[in-house]
């Protein structure tokens, strides 16, 4: 009976396994190679969501409207500082090709530069651009199509730019770009009606991604649509904002924010928008819309708008001021903008989650040590003492009646004798015994229950940070943040094929195994649990939990294998401390006699 | 039993095939803390069952002499 219960459950986990494995497979989008690429000239219009009539259109519908007829290539404005290189498309003012220099793809030295920002014509498009809507029919505004003229040949630090348009009948566009010397973009749009009548116009500056990342699909990470609106956090996956858009013409979230931003999160890297001043009230939207083709055809957009259109009396100039952010989302970096630029929590553009009073400081903590060391690794293993050894206290407490329970061996021995047909019975009794004697080997269930939250918090540090990205430790891991590229399959390269390349259950790390061992001997010293079928399935934890965590980032599994470590080490210093005191009571009580 | 509590009893017995194989058995009492949380859910409903299992954990500790502490009946 047990033994078919057990061959059950161990069935259903491994069904369990492959039905999420092939979930995971199904959902998971495609690689940007396998997306067809889609030129800027076969691009359709987006067609304005909700009804046109009463709503203003979205930001940058209009500019979508117009059709492209073959013109002369368009002139670039190269932009340039210490940490992006690029340029800006003049033909739409589109900032549409951003390199992160200090970043590459992958640890070769020649490996290229981490692109966020590509044009249309790239299979992956994704760009900033800044524009207007126009608010009544008589005003011709800018679109995709409009050629500005820039008063200089180059956006650096200090040097900005301004991007000017005349649309011929007295109104004059201007957009004053500059630039830091790290990942934030500035833009101060204004309209100059020079005409004899008054001008409504909607002025809005976006960011648009014209496919779907690929998406790491942790559950424990957001990739996707993030911002800070009027003090919330509002992450939105783009499955989730697919299905929300759907359902309210185009929008997944509109909302108007006094300060804060929004943008697009992956893993690393961030590109949002947000007003220049924190008590600037704009409109700010998560949208999507499916230009057909599949997902080929998806467009996804953050922007924001002035809340309502602005009039412009004759002789009048209005403007707007607003940020871009492009490039890594470095904590420190992400918090000096918060604390110089007063943008609301842009902190957590990392998905810190909801241990983020643990999380950060755990960041911080980790971070100060890798400054002093100079190697990640090894302040994962220095921090990761640090905190077992603030948990020490409470895990000696309880093994410190260790050496009383050795008295009452005689007496447990007699409780399981007697009956040792009924073992609850005989647990029933062992408890009042310890009562009455006032002794207990376990620590309790609290102390355990503190510390999940407290590696958990460990483990997000190390997951969503990019600063253990490319950062190597000793022997053959380069990479932190990758996983381990070892594999026991292919006897760690003897064998000339890579097993994974069928399913990725067959990839077994070197350091995943090495997890399992020490889960395993950890879990030998843990009192088994008093369910007999249970403990059987324990004994398969540290295989599942092997499988499970062998494709995580390799930070991580050494993380795992080092905390296993210290718990082993610190439950054999206690039991030996233990032993040697109550043999020390015994040779005193021997001499007194 | 209210549909809250059976959720509440399944949360504890997914605990206890999974979590509890990875961090181990600690409890200081009879019945121990899950035995305790899934009689307490039964008994008492889900949110005086989640109350009592709370207060039973936050007494779980080594300052706590621990023992046989069974659910107290209802009413």
């Amino acid at each position: 009976m047990d033994q078919k219960r057990l061959f059950a459950a161990i069935a259903l986990s491994i069904g369990i396994l492959l039905i999420f494995d092939v979930y995971n497979r199904a959902t998971r989008p495609p690689t940007p190679t396998s997306l067809p690429s889609t030129p800027a000239q076969t691009t359709t219009a987006t067609p304005a969501p909700g009804p046109a009539a009463s709503a203003p259109a979205a930001p940058g519908a209009a500019a979508e409207a117009t059709t492209a007829a073959p013109r002369a290539a368009a002139a670039r404005l190269p932009v340039e500082n210490p940490r992006v290189a690029g340029s800006i498309n003049l033909r739409g003012a589109r900032l549409d090709d951003l390199v992160l220099t200090t970043y590459r793809e992958t640890l070769a030295p020649d490996s290229p530069r981490v692109r966020l920002f590509a044009p249309r014509t790239d299979p992956n498009p994704y760009f900033a651009q800044w524009g207007w809507t126009a608010g009544n029919a008589n005003i011709r505004v800018p679109d995709n199509e409009t050629d500005w003229t820039a008063s200089a040949d180059r956006l650096a630090p200090g040097t900005p730019v301004t991007l000017s348009w005349d649309n011929g009948q007295g109104q004059v566009f201007e957009i004053v770009l500059s630039l830091d010397e790290q990942y934030m973009f500035s833009a101060e749009q204004r309209v100059r009606n020079t005409g004899t009548e008054a001008v409504t116009v909607l002025p809005w500056a976006r960011i648009r991604r014209e496919h779907t990342p690929p998406t790491a699909g942790f559950y424990i990470l957001h990739e996707g649509f993030t911002g800070v609106l009027d003090g919330r956090l509002h992450e939105v996956t783009y499955k989730n904002a697919e299905t929300e858009a759907q359902r309210r013409s185009g929008i997944a979230l509109e909302q108007d924010t006094t300060g804060g931003w929004a943008g697009f999160t992956d893993k690393y890297w961030l590109a949002a928008v947000m007003p220049a001043s924190p008590t600037e009230t704009l409109r700010a939207a998560y949208r999507f819309s499916n230009d057909g083709g599949g997902t080929a055809g998806d467009r996804w957009q953050v922007d924001m708008a002035a809340p309502q259109p602005v009039t412009v009396a004759p002789g009048a100039t209005a403007q707007t001021a607003t940020r871009v952010f492009a490039g890594a989302k470095e904590v420190h970096l992400l918090d000096s903008y918060m604390e110089r630029l007063h943008i609301a929590d842009f902190d957590k553009a990392i998905d810190f989650g909801w241990f983020y009073f643990l999380v950060k400081p755990f960041f911080l903590a980790l971070d100060w040590i890798f400054r002093l060391t100079g190697n990640f690794g090894v302040a994962i293993l220095i921090f990761t003492v640090l905190i077992k050894a603030a948990f020490f206290p409470l895990a000696n407490k309880a093994y410190h009646s260790m050496a009383r329970m050795k008295a009452l061996a005689p007496k447990m021995t007699e409780i399981k004798e007697r009956y040792k047909d009924d073992p609850q019975k005989a647990q029933q009794e062992m408890m009042a015994l310890y009562r009455t004697e006032k002794v207990n080997p376990a620590s309790g269930c609290l102390p355990i229950l503190i510390q999940i939250p407290v590696f958990f918090a460990l483990y997000k540090a190390l997951f969503v940070t990019i600063e253990m990205r490319h950062q190597p430790f000793f022997g053959w891991i380069h990479d932190l943040s990758a996983p381990d590229p070892t594999n026991l399959f292919n006897l760690f390269g003897l064998l000339p094929f890579d097993p994974a390349q069928w399913s990725h259950w067959l990839h077994m790390p070197a350091w995943a195994v090495i997890m399992g061992i020490t889960m395993f001997v950890q879990q030998k010293l843990n009192p088994p649990p008093p369910d007999p079928i249970q403990a059987k399935i324990f004994q398969w934890m540290p295989i599942i939990f092997t499988f499970m965590l062998a494709s995580m980032p390799s930070g991580l599994i050494i993380y795992w294998a080092w905390n296993n470590t210290l718990s082993v080490a610190q439950q054999y210093y206690i039991m030996r401390h233990d032993r040697a005191a109550a043999k020390a009571a015994k040779t005193s009580v021997k001499a007194a006699k | 039993m209210t549909a809250a509590a059976v959720a509440l009893k399944g949360c504890v017995h997914a605990y206890r095939y999974t979590l509890r194989g990875v961090i181990g058995s600690h409890c200081r009492f009879y019945p121990s803390c899950s035995d305790y949380a899934l009689e307490a859910l039964s008994t008492h409903g889900a949110a005086r069952g989640t109350l009592m299992t709370a207060k039973r954990i936050l007494r779980c500790n080594p300052w706590n002499p621990g023992g046989y502490d069974p659910v107290p009946p209802k009413g």
